[in-house]
């Protein structure tokens, strides 16, 4: 038998993240194929991981750098 | 100690480990207390910490999990004395701006930003450590339980509800 929504709304944490077995993928495969609903907010969260990996990550100021590098008795 | 072991023992490794971590602890930081001053106080207490330590430290795990691990620590100890401070977007590394984007994309970019920001700093702090060491930074989710000291099925629950909430709020955008 096939998975429902809720089933696959169950383990969307652990197929967002690559970790479901080989059967549970060949499932929720299935699933996606024939569920818009489901595909649309799968296709949403990876949105979200993908927007905050791109614009999320920041870099120390080179002021702070040097600063800190002094701080820390550090050759810059 | 000598000068010359000195700098074998924890001066070369310091800079090292400064020059490979310092913006991942100042993302962690930043997105724990949001303040980008207070996220630079975080770096800097964290790799003090580090080299006070680095010669007890016996090698249990990967290095970087255990300076996270510090990192995480300072920003829960900086938020408790959390002061208010505008957010200033431009601190952010839009790395999705090719060169010679338009002024007028740039805008955008910062808008979003802005709300990215916005929609991450709604959710409670274990919600965005969670978030910030699994999404942003892309560390295995053993490692995120890790470092938060909680278990992966924690971490896990963290996650869920982290996306959902950030899916909601940016509807807009995905």
């Amino acid at each position: 038998m096939g998975l429902s929504c809720d089933d696959l709304d169950a383990m969307l944490p652990e197929f967002l993240d690559g970790s479901v077995s080989k059967d549970e993928e060949v499932l929720a495969a299935e699933h996606l194929a024939t569920c818009e609903a489901c595909t649309a907010e799968l296709s949403e969260l990876q949105s979200v991981t993908q927007l905050y990996r791109t614009h999320g990550t920041m870099q120390l100021p080179d002021e702070a750098r040097e600063r800190i590098s002094a701080v820390l008795g550090l050759e810059s | 100690m000598t000068t010359a072991n000195r700098s074998e023992t924890i001066d070369k490794p310091i800079s090292r480990l400064f020059g490979q971590f310092a913006d991942a602890i100042y993302t962690l930081g930043y997105r724990i207390v949001g303040d980008r001053h207070l996220a630079e106080d975080v770096v800097q207490e964290t790799f003090m910490k580090v080299m006070r330590s680095l010669p007890a430290y016996r090698g249990e795990g990967p290095i970087g999990g255990w300076i996270y691990r510090i990192g995480y620590r300072e920003a829960i100890t900086v938020t408790r004395m959390r002061r208010e401070d505008p957010i200033d977007p431009t601190t952010f590394t839009v790395t999705s701006l090719a060169s010679g984007a338009s002024v007028e994309r740039e805008v955008l970019n910062i808008e979003l930003v802005g709300r990215l920001d916005d929609a991450m700093h709604q959710l409670s702090e274990p919600v965005r450590a969670a978030f910030t060491l699994r999404d942003i930074q892309g560390l295995p989710t053993s490692e995120v339980a890790s470092i938060l000291q909680v278990s992966e099925s924690a971490v896990k629950m963290r996650l869920a509800r982290a996306r959902e909430a950030l899916r909601v709020q940016l509807k807009e955008y995905l």
